[in-house]
């Protein structure tokens, strides 16, 4: 249960809200809940709504709405290609091809060693160093399918 | 009305109070600015974009800060740029607005070929067909065809149980969130939410058991496309075929005003009820209606409805003909020593008037109310009840209400929606009084807890700050709104007693906001008291014993009278029917019409929707032929006679009959009407939105509390829960998961 095992972080960020607004600590209470099960199950959401005092329902809802809070199991990186117009002019599409290529999945999926999912997203606010994606919370701008290659053997290391 | 607004629409006046939207302004003057995710009982949200029209204020001369004005001293419009929502603006002074532009109607045009991208147009096979909104206004403002792609149409799930009494069809949503913003902002269940974003939001639950509601069937009702559509209703008939009758429910204090809309059963052969729908009635239930009242219908048609009277031979209970029947009953009263009738709340003024006239003219004739207990308050629910020109929509700030020993959801759903708005969006104070929580402590800005069957000593010792004279007395209007759960008679009028007190002591009687509202079990629970205390009855509850009893819509009661002869008229084979002399098969409140009146005295009128089943017949019927047998000369043709003669012979009736009680009054906001409308399902009211009679406060001198218990023994109100294990929930398939 996250009320036990985090009970002091938890207090922590209750700490930051006012006592009769508890529903808004529901997003980092939803990291921590990321952080200990790898995505937010529906137990978990179930445990975050009960700490902030809200319906279960409610809380899915916030999950839905961010990209970053997932649903499913995802791999130890999530490499999230940004493919929107302005990136797809300088060669996003080609080269998310590519990336499922070299990790064998397509998009959406994770490799079958469990390591790595490849997302394609929405406007990551970078388009001028397109090709460009976000692996976990780091950017990682103007790929080539060299970079790539090289950004790959360092997450299968890790 | 203070802080008019004057404004022009299409370039025709109009004057609104301030804070009005342009969309509410503009049907006022008859222009129905169409829209989707707007509803008048709802937050504006803007979402849908439907109701965009070209809005334009006064020009102001930045110098002089002056309005502009023309060579022939016009005022200059200085229009906005781009087209705004009416249904989220409110009106300003001098505004003025146009809907008939082709503007307007391109973007019209333009929000329909959008929602319908990925709707699926199944109209033909849709429930919602043929009262759609979406369909509707298609119709009328729609492009006509798409420049969508068809193959691009996205395909969804189509039968989504949200809960068992609810199904989401995800093709059908256009994500207007007038069910979420229900649950939200009416119900206080959050328990729908959208889910992810862009073309893949969704509506969703996550409560257990899912869409855990007693309000529901309500975003069904709201929807303006046939994305929810009721377990009970979908795939049954299409809503054209339906015939409709005003009809009012039963379950409850609160008398909800309903459509029991009805069809011809193809499987049967029987003609049914469909769907109850709310029939809007402003002062009474709006627009809405619990899941008990829409839900707990079948019993109506159940296999096991009494059909034919029966006789006890040798013992058993066998068949006979009414003939026989009558003839039995009439010669036992003829020479009875001492006759009872017991009558449940359930049934209706006309048939508890006769009976109740029928065994007064034994010398020792006694008729009660059943369930008994709330006798022992009842005329004082009555006499210092809220005034004739009660309105739950006038309390707000400035008012307390007290919830003394009643869980108001469980007890009267509807009154729970009315009095949380008037606390939670109005301002008004609430204090909640309990043994144990309720939902309605949420709002409370004052808790007070005593133990179990303890409230009428509660009331009377408590030093409470909140609830002294003084407080009470500042107070624009003091509503005490309370219930006998767990209290014994002494106790339950102890307690009505007490608050009586309360209000005469801070001089808050004869106000039409302020007294009593009892959270009664049934829906004619005043109304039978009120017929029968004007009689010989019994406040007491206690076993008659005599020679003949009579027991109509008693259900199970614990209360029955010892009789050597019992008739019981009953829809069905209950335990006291079983062990009767005489068992007389009744009509339901659906196959005949008759009067009840509510919790806050509002008496209203319900009508026949379905034929009798075998050969039942009404109450009154058979109390009338019985008379006759015994030498009355009564010739009631109809319930609206006896209502006359009830009229006549209880004070408080005097002055109503059927005619009045049929009136009606144009409804604002004006949901679902043909001509002018913000989509919604059947809800005009064309049978009558009843009579409040009269409270009397005169005729009780200042209370005198009664001795009290002081253990908790000799308890005697049952806890209530909505779906409780009864007589006629439980021969509703839909709702069998939801009985406690």
């Amino acid at each position: 249960m996250l009320k036990d095992k985090y009970k002091d972080r938890i207090a922590a960020i209750f700490a930051k809200y006012p006592p009769e607004r508890k529903r808004s600590a529901v997003m980092p209470l939803l990291d921590i809940a990321q952080e200990e099960y790898g995505y937010c199950t529906e137990e978990a959401m179930r445990e975050v709504a009960e700490l902030c005092g809200i319906d279960p329902t409610e809380v899915k809802s916030v999950v839905g709405f961010y990209t970053m809070y997932y649903e499913k199991k995802v791999g130890k990186y999530v490499i999230d290609v940004c493919d929107d117009l302005p990136c797809v002019l300088r060669g996003a599409d080609k080269f998310v091809n590519y990336c499922e290529q070299k990790l064998g999945i397509k998009a959406g999926e994770t490799t079958p060693d469990g390591k790595i999912t490849l997302n394609v997203v929405m406007c990551l606010a970078a388009c001028d160093r397109a090709p460009m994606c976000q692996v976990n919370t780091a950017y990682h701008y103007d790929l080539t399918p060299d970079k790539f290659d090289k950004l790959v053997i360092e997450l299968k290391k890790g | 009305m203070a802080d008019l607004v004057n404004l022009t629409i299409d370039g025709k006046a109009v004057a609104v109070p301030k804070g009005t939207l342009i969309v509410d302004a503009a049907k006022t003057i008859q222009n129905d600015i169409p829209v989707f995710c707007y509803h008048p009982k709802l937050k504006p949200v803007g979402m849908c974009r439907m109701c965009l029209v070209e809005i334009g204020t006064p020009k102001m001369d930045p110098a002089t800060r002056q309005v502009v004005k023309d060579d022939k001293g016009v005022v200059v419009i200085a229009w906005q740029p781009k087209l705004n929502t009416a249904c989220t603006t409110p009106v300003s002074e001098g505004m003025a607005v146009r809907t008939q532009t082709t503007v307007v109607s391109d973007a019209r045009e333009d929000v329909l070929e959008f929602l319908l991208t990925s709707h699926p147009l199944d109209c033909p096979i849709c429930d919602k067909g043929g009262e759609c909104p979406l369909q509707n206004l298609t119709l009328e403002h729609g492009p006509g065809n798409s420049r969508f792609e068809y193959e691009n149409k996205q395909h969804n799930a189509k039968h989504v149980p949200l809960g068992d009494l609810i199904y989401l069809d995800r093709e059908r949503c256009i994500q207007c969130s007038r069910c979420i913003r229900f649950q939200d902002d009416i119900a206080d269940d959050h328990v729908l939410q959208f889910h992810e974003r862009g073309r893949h939001m969704e509506i969703i639950t996550l409560s257990e058991p899912g869409f855990d509601s007693y309000f529901s069937g309500n975003t069904s009702d709201i929807c303006p496309v046939g994305a929810l559509t009721t377990a009970d209703f979908r795939f049954k008939a299409r809503p054209w075929e339906l015939g409709s009758s005003p009809s009012v429910c039963n379950h409850c204090a609160v008398g909800c005003n309903t459509t029991l809309n009805t069809r011809l059963d193809t499987k049967t052969g029987i003609n049914e009820i469909k769907r109850v729908m709310p029939r809007q009635n402003e002062q009474v239930n709006e627009i809405w209606l619990c899941d008990k009242g829409r839900f707990v219908h079948h019993y109506t048609r159940a296999g096991d409805r009494l059909q034919k009277p029966l006789i006890r031979q040798n013992g058993q209970l066998v068949e006979t003909t009414w003939e026989r029947a009558l003839d039995l009953v009439s010669s036992k009263l003829l020479g009875a020593s001492s006759v009872a009738a017991v009558i449940g709340d359930r049934i209706a003024n006309e048939d508890a008037h006769l009976l109740t006239k029928l065994v007064n003219s034994n010398a020792k004739g006694e008729t009660r109310l059943s369930p008994a207990l709330p006798a022992s308050y009842a005329d004082l629910a009555r006499d210092y009840g809220v005034g004739v020109g009660f309105d739950m929509k006038q309390l707000g700030k400035g008012d307390v209400i007290v919830v003394v020993n009643g869980d108001v959801e469980e007890q009267a759903p509807v009154w729970f929606l009315r009095l949380r708005q008037a606390v939670v969006d109005r301002g008004a104070k609430l204090i909640v009084s309990n043994h144990r929580g309720t939902k309605l402590h949420r709002y409370a800005a004052h808790i007070a807890r005593y133990e179990q069957g303890m409230a009428a000593q509660w009331a009377a010792q408590t030093d409470d700050a909140a609830l002294s004279t003084e407080e009470l007395t500042k107070a624009r209007n003091v509503l005490f709104v309370f219930g006998d759960e767990k209290l014994d008679a002494v106790s339950a009028r102890g307690l009505a007693q007490i608050l009586v007190g309360k209000l005469v002591a801070a001089g808050q009687i004869g106000k039409p906001n302020s007294g009593l509202l009892p959270l009664y079990p049934h829906g004619n629970t005043q109304g039978v008291f009120d017929i029968v205390a004007g009689t010989r009855h019994s406040g007491n509850p206690g076993v008659l014993s005599v020679d003949v009893a009579w027991l109509v819509g008693v259900g199970d009661t614990s209360d029955a009278p010892k009789a050597r002869f019992s008739v019981v008229s009953e829809l069905f084979m209950t335990a006291l029917a079983s062990v009767a002399d005489v068992v007389l098969p009744a009509l339901s409140f659906a196959e005949r019409e008759g009067t009840y009146t509510s919790g806050d005295r509002r008496v209203q009128r319900f009508y026949r929707a379905l034929p009798a089943v075998g050969q039942a017949k009404p109450d009154w019927w058979a109390v009338q032929e019985v008379a006759r047998r015994m030498g009355f000369v009564w010739n009631f043709a109809s319930p609206a006679q006896i209502f006359t003669d009830l009229a006549a012979n209880v004070s408080y009736y005097s002055g109503l009959g059927y005619e009045v009680l049929a009136k009606t009054e144009s409804q604002w906001p004006p949901v679902g009407r043909d001509d002018l409308y913000y989509g919604g399902t059947g809800y005009e009211n064309d049978g009558g939105i009843g009579v409040r009679y009269a409270s009397n406060p005169s005729v009780i001198s200042a209370p005198t509390l009664p001795k009290m218990i002081t253990s908790m023994s000799d308890l005697k109100g049952p806890a209530r829960k909505l779906y409780q294990t009864g007589e006629l929930i439980k021969r509703s398939d839909v709702m069998q998961t939801h009985i406690e």
